[in-house]
């Protein structure tokens, strides 16, 4: 019988049933202890997790080779792996992921107190045996799961503009893989937060709200560039308030935008998150939830993977195609700009420190957002214009836009979104490639208010 | 350095019901190589002085392991309740194997019974509690072993502690 590889058994490693570990002392005394989790590496190794010093950690760092005994979740079959201690990573994004998946099946297990990782030890697999007489369970392949990659990437392609790719991609989740809570986020080029453009599932859009790099599930994903997968509900990896203000207090007098809640489940008992990378550089992270315990399997997280890795090209190509020459500006759709006469005017309030924008004393936006509608008012009431172009704001100056990686795409859905949810008489239209109007149906008094 | 001859029993008398209990048990060995064996037991019996363990393997499923115990290797067997993570880890510098006595079989399959109802109430499935526990219907033997060296291992600060004697 040929031996299985190390690949066909991952459904072992998904942390569902302890494994153990048998390593032997200097004198040749074998230790034999349980194990929260075996995680797997790639098809040649595996990593474990280093909690504690104890007897098991004493051996190997003598007698480099153990063997650890994995059970498969459904069918309960065994596997002896025999295993050769390599290294320990205490950083990086394999102990990333190791520490979310360890306090996830902590804070499962009741142990949220003494699970504490320390280091992610590497070992090299030379061998892996079926115990014999396992039995194999009889659990078809998820065959829905490359249907609906191919479903859901096959329509991305045909996306003319960022705002339809990234509503499609949240509609095909949910349509052709079940996944009805979703987001995107997309990464500020300053490289300290992540803003949320797309929303898919909750009650509250939350779009335009932040999240720190490092902070949560999507900003450890984001941090280190790696997916983090985890099957309970962990405490510290969600979005509560207490936690964002613990979090916001560790980070260096930065304004967060935390008006705007983030839009997450408060009880998700599943989470992923994948960021999106185009070659080294993070445009953003999508993450999907689901109130369900162990919801995402690894095969989940290999199509998303994937998935995410078309996502990310179509965006690259959509903000080239914004390079492209100005499509001709298309007929108003809505309402004239005269309606603009219509009724008492309201007052619009801009302050200039963080670019926070105030209707009728309702927060709004703040930071590039707050800027490019407030140049965008300005504009509108002192030269009487509506329409704008992406290139003009783009060469803008004064509205404080990072660099030219930043995607200006992005931060107009943000902004046409949260007018769609705040203010009825304000709306950007996206008129044609790299134009858009401001459709204004009320007087406005624009105020800038004096500093703090 | 382990006792060569334990006397007076080193396991008490709720380690020794203990080890009776829900409890997964996984024992490991080594080759001449000093490369370690592993195998998963079906219950255990204490003998009445709390002097012996007995626990028992699926032959089919633990041949490794008996190889090396039968050379003469030592053993060391971790006892882990799911429920509560309480975990013991006995160690003896060698064991026997031994056929099944009279009442070993229903000890296995009592054993097996009572660790199924145990991880189900966790939120295992019947159908993967059930066939962990399967092969204690296999052909088996026993191995008897008389501790030598108990330890704490439940996870926490006392992890690994070397337990002494208790009455």
């Amino acid at each position: 019988m040929t031996p299985p590889t190390l690949r066909s058994l991952r459904r072992c490693f998904e942390g569902a049933v302890p494994a153990t570990i048998a390593t032997c002392a200097a004198d040749g005394m074998p230790n034999v202890a349980k194990l929260s989790h075996v995680h797997f590496v790639d098809d040649e190794h595996v990593a474990l997790s280093y909690q504690f010093f104890n007897k098991t950690r004493e051996n190997i760092l003598l007698n480099h080779l153990a063997t650890v005994e994995v059970v498969d979740p459904v069918s309960a079959a065994h596997y002896c792996l025999q295993v050769e201690y390599l290294r320990t990573e205490t950083a990086g994004p394999l102990f990333a992921y190791m520490k979310a998946r360890l306090a996830a099946i902590a804070s499962h297990s009741g142990m949220s107190k003494v699970f504490r990782l320390l280091g992610s030890d590497i070992y090299r697999v030379l061998e892996v045996v079926a115990v014999s007489g396992n039995v194999d369970a009889d659990t078809p392949p998820r065959a829905n799961l490359l249907s609906g990659l191919r479903a859901c990437q096959a329509v991305l392609a045909g996306c003319a503009d960022l705002a339809r790719l990234l509503d499609t991609l949240l509609e095909g989740l949910e349509r052709h893989w079940d996944i009805c809570h979703s987001m995107l986020l997309m990464a500020d080029p300053d490289g300290k937060r992540l803003y949320t453009v797309a929303s898919r599932g909750y009650a509250e859009s939350g779009v335009g709200s932040e999240v720190y790099m490092g902070e949560g599930i999507v900003g450890v994903a984001a941090g280190e560039r790696t997916p983090i997968r985890i099957g309970y509900a962990v405490q510290e990896y969600r979005y509560s308030h207490a936690t964002r203000e613990r979090f916001a207090a560790s980070v260096d007098g930065y304004a967060l935008e935390t008006e705007i809640p983030f839009p997450g489940l408060a009880e998700a008992g599943s989470q992923l998150a994948v960021p999106l990378l185009l070659g080294g550089r993070l445009l953003g992270v999508l993450l999907v939830e689901s109130a369900e315990e162990q919801r995402f399997t690894f095969e989940d997280e290999d199509a998303l993977v994937v998935l995410s890795g078309q996502l990310v090209m179509c965006i690259d190509y959509l903000s080239r195609s914004a390079d492209l020459p100005l499509e001709p500006a298309a007929p108003a759709s809505s309402s004239p700009p005269t309606a603009a006469s219509q009724g008492a005017p309201v007052l619009i309030r801009h302050f200039p420190a963080d670019h926070s924008v105030f209707v009728d004393n309702d927060y709004l936006i703040k930071g590039v957002a707050g800027a490019i509608i407030w140049k965008l008012l300005r504009e509108h009431m002192v030269a009487g214009r509506s329409e704008f172009t992406n290139r003009e704001l783009r060469l803008d100056t004064t509205l404080g836009l990072p660099d030219i990686t930043d995607n200006l795409d992005a931060r107009l859905i943000l902004l046409q979104r949260r007018l769609a949810e705040r203010c009825s008489f304000i709306a950007i239209e996206k008129t044609g490639r790299g134009r858009f109007r401001l459709n204004v149906s009320r007087p406005l008094q624009l105020s800038v208010a004096a500093p703090h | 350095m382990l006792q060569t001859k334990a006397t007076s029993p080193l396991l008490g008398a709720a380690q020794a019901a203990f080890l009776g209990g829900p409890v997964a048990i996984n024992l490991a060995s080594h080759d001449a190589a000093l490369v370690p064996s592993i195998a998963r037991a079906f219950g255990c019996r204490v003998s009445a002085d709390r002097l012996e363990v007995v626990v028992f393997l699926s032959q089919p499923r633990s041949r490794r392991i008996l190889d090396d115990l039968a050379a003469g290797a030592p053993i060391a067997a971790v006892f882990s309740r799911p429920a509560t993570h309480v975990t013991l880890q006995l160690k003896a510098a060698g064991a026997r194997i031994q056929r099944l006595t009279e009442g070993d079989r229903e000890i296995m399959l009592a054993c097996g019974a009572a660790f199924i109802a145990e991880i189900m109430a966790l939120g295992y499935s019947e159908n993967f509690s059930r066939a962990l526990m399967a092969p204690a219907g296999d052909d088996a033997v026993g191995v008897a072993f008389t501790p030598e060296a108990v330890f704490e291992q439940t996870p926490g600060p006392k992890a690994g502690m070397r337990l002494e004697p208790k009455p």
